[in-house]
């Protein structure tokens, strides 16, 4: 009898939670109260979204809705976002909410675009994924800018982005595209070689190095150690691609055969004597590491 | 005269670290030259270095904490049991900035070098402290080779329903955050697992020599001293971290994330609590970004996901201590019915430390059993959803898992 009466105490304990969103459901989703007053309940409403049908369309019409102001959609896409992390109640939302997403995806609003977009790349969805690499072979058709088209690629990376990829390298449209790019190759094995090239090449963008000597101590970890090596010896290199290359060999180089290599502890010695401060400082460290 | 001190009942010097909840110790004579009465009274004191953490000790398994104990030793040999804890507000910096000494008269006998090893606000750590975190993190990652892929792939969306959306994902969470804690602590003893308060800004945290500086399109920035330069997860580099509606994590708490006090008032029971918090602040925190942190089949791509949890753990930690809610048998500590999914109930052992595999679990269990401590024997290498909850061993001094928050007392 007791423990009837506790185990009613705590189904009535999560009912009760519940009640606050589904308060501010109707607010959230009432054309009648302020974009302020409809943003600050969707904020509370994702608890009740999964409850019935009924609750989950009301936030779906709102993100659908081109005639909604999109402060409302935006909150709405995050209360729906929310509502998804507890993921047994959602499971039964899910067919609805993608679908609604994939509907979403060639919104109007530059911003709801991408967030949605955003989320479906990250569900290895394959309409976004083929709507972005449309985008990106014809500009025309593009939903995003080329470097965000890439980043959401990356988060499943197919064998057919490679050549987009490439092409988009050798010929950037801007900065960030080229960069988002080559992070996109560096899971491409044959890439090696344009890493290693465009690491060596001081005409190069520093942050375009760096990115290189990432890659390639994933794809070649021994080369980028024998770069990094020689990076270190160079004394017109710049200080930050040179630390750089002492983090690279700090972390992942082989300890002993470091110890013993006495012309790299000597260039660590001299770096930490004329780089910037925190390059020394992390010169002091890596010799400090090596008993110097 | 010399003694020896056991430290978490272990002569094992990997096994010298403490947290707010008391430690079992032993001492014992290893060489009783010099003495001729059957037993020696030693002094047991801490020493700090300037700025480090401090101890204090009992003699029972109950009672106050002192600075200092006197315990009659026996000269034969026999171990004397004592306890140790970190001084509450006193954690240590490094490894070994507290000294353990034991004293007959002014002559010490014997000492060991022991660590206040205790979870902080990743925004108060210092340089020292920030600098190994990450080092010991980006090697467990090694770029995507390293034992950091298996956490990467615990946290899925084929095996979200093992963690989320019902009682188990406090204890699931728990879990999984020890586990790759005490990975860390493999790469590097000093480390413990910092947490973000997200309803508080974090400069020190958004900074390029730590978790990175996010750009307009989200792709994060390090320093080029910073080894997360190097980060690579699912063969991709880099990490997309965007935050949204124009929000600066460095200067601003997190947009409609409730603060720790509303948290806290969120129920007294634990099904009202879990249910309420796991979407504000826990999904609330996620979802204030774009990029992998804000999905769940992603999100532990980002480094940033674990000093998110670790908050979460936190907040359970303080609603725990606050409301007395550490012991599983006590109805309100947790959510007993009706049945909830396997991995969710008191009694089941939970995903994927059991290797269970095959519906209604996930098709496969990366990562095998739970890392062991040299510290304490808690939560197993099985872990149950019931051996996550008195994680101070308030209740049942062996279910110590051997961690603490710096503002969360022992209860």
């Amino acid at each position: 009898m007791n423990k009837k009466r506790k185990t009613a105490k705590s189904a009535t304990s999560a009912r009760k939670a519940k009640r606050p969103a589904r308060g501010a459901l109707s607010v959230a989703t009432s054309a009648r109260k302020s974009v302020k007053q409809r943003v600050a309940a969707l904020v509370e409403a994702p608890l009740a979204v999964c409850e019935n049908d009924e609750n989950l369309q009301a936030v779906l019409n709102v993100l659908r809705n081109k005639n909604e102001p999109v402060e409302v959609r935006l909150a709405a896409l995050q209360a729906l976002q929310a509502a998804s992390f507890s993921v047994v109640e959602f499971e039964s939302c899910r067919g609805d909410y993608i679908a609604t997403l994939r509907k979403v995806a060639e919104d109007p609003d530059p911003e709801l675009r991408q967030r949605v977009l955003g989320l479906l790349a990250r569900e290895k969805d394959g309409f976004a994924q083929k709507k972005l690499l449309e985008g990106l072979k014809n500009p025309e058709k593009a939903l995003l800018p080329p470097e965000k088209a890439l980043q959401l690629l990356s988060y499943d990376v197919h064998a057919e982005a490679y050549p987009v990829a490439r092409a988009i390298v050798s010929k950037p449209p801007n900065a960030a595209a080229k960069r988002e790019a080559l992070r996109l190759l560096a899971a491409d094995a044959t890439a090696a070689p344009l890493f290693e090239k465009l690491l060596r090449d001081k005409d190069e963008l520093r942050e375009i190095r760096q990115i290189s000597a990432s890659a390639l101590q994933s794809l070649k970890p021994e080369k980028l150690q024998a770069h990094a090596k020689e990076l270190l010896l160079d004394t017109s290199e710049y200080d930050d691609i040179q630390a750089t290359s002492l983090t690279a060999l700090s972390q992942f180089g082989d300890d002993e055969a470091i110890g013993k290599d006495e012309a790299l502890l000597k260039s660590v010695d001299r770096l930490s004597a004329r780089a910037s401060t925190k390059v020394k400082q992390s010169a002091r460290r890596f010799l400090s590491k090596y008993g110097r | 005269m010399n003694v020896e001190l056991q430290i978490n009942n272990s002569v094992n010097p990997g096994a010298r670290f403490v947290s707010w909840a008391p430690s079992p110790c032993r001492i014992r004579v290893t060489n009783p030259s010099g003495v001729t009465s059957p037993t020696v009274n030693v002094q047991i004191t801490g020493t700090s270095v300037a700025g480090g953490g401090a101890v204090v000790f009992r003699g029972n398994t109950t009672g106050p904490f002192s600075d200092s104990l006197t315990v009659p030793v026996p000269i034969t040999g026999t171990s004397v049991p004592f306890f140790v804890a970190g001084k509450f507000g006193r954690p240590s910096v490094n490894n070994g900035d507290v000294t353990i000494e034991a004293r007959t008269g002014t002559t010490l006998v014997g000492s060991v070098e022991v660590m206040v090893r205790i979870r902080k606000n990743a925004n108060t750590l210092t340089p020292g402290e920030r600098d190994r975190f990450v080092s010991a993190f980006a090697r467990l990652n090694n770029q995507g080779a390293g034992r950091f892929a298996d956490f990467r792939n615990m946290h899925t969306f084929v095996s979200s329903p093992q963690a989320h959306g019902a009682p188990g994902f406090l204890p699931w969470h728990r879990a999984y955050l020890l586990d790759l804690e005490r990975e860390l602590q493999a790469v590097d003893p000093s480390v413990s697992l910092p947490y973000w308060r997200f309803d508080q800004p974090a400069p020190k945290l958004f900074a390029l020599d730590f978790f990175g500086v996010s750009d307009a399109m989200g792709t994060v920035r390090f320093s080029a001293t910073n080894p997360l330069q190097f980060w690579k997860t699912d063969g991709v580099q880099g990490i997309n971290r965007r935050p949204l509606n124009n929000w600066n994590p460095a200067t601003q708490p997190g947009p409609n994330i409730i603060t720790e006090e509303k948290t806290l008032e969120l129920g007294t029971q634990y099904p009202s609590f879990r249910a309420r918090m796991e979407v504000n602040p826990h999904a609330t925190a996620h979802t204030r970004w774009g990029g992998s942190i804000s999905s769940i089949p992603t999100a532990a791509k980002d480094p940033l996901f674990f000093l998110l949890h670790c908050n979460v753990d936190r907040l359970w930690a303080k609603w725990q201590r606050k409301f007395g809610r550490f012991d599983p048998a006590q109805a309100a500590s947790y959510d007993r019915n009706p049945p909830r999914p396997i991995g969710h109930n008191l009694p089941d052992t939970m995903w994927p430390w059991n290797g269970v595999t095959g519906s209604p679990r996930p098709p496969t269990a990366p990562g095998g059993a739970m890392a062991a401590s040299p510290c304490v024997s808690a939560p197993g290498p099985q872990p149950r959803v019931q051996d996550c909850l008195d994680y101070q061993g308030s209740v049942n001094a062996v279910s110590h898992m051997g961690f603490d928050y710096d503002d969360v007392e022992f209860a």
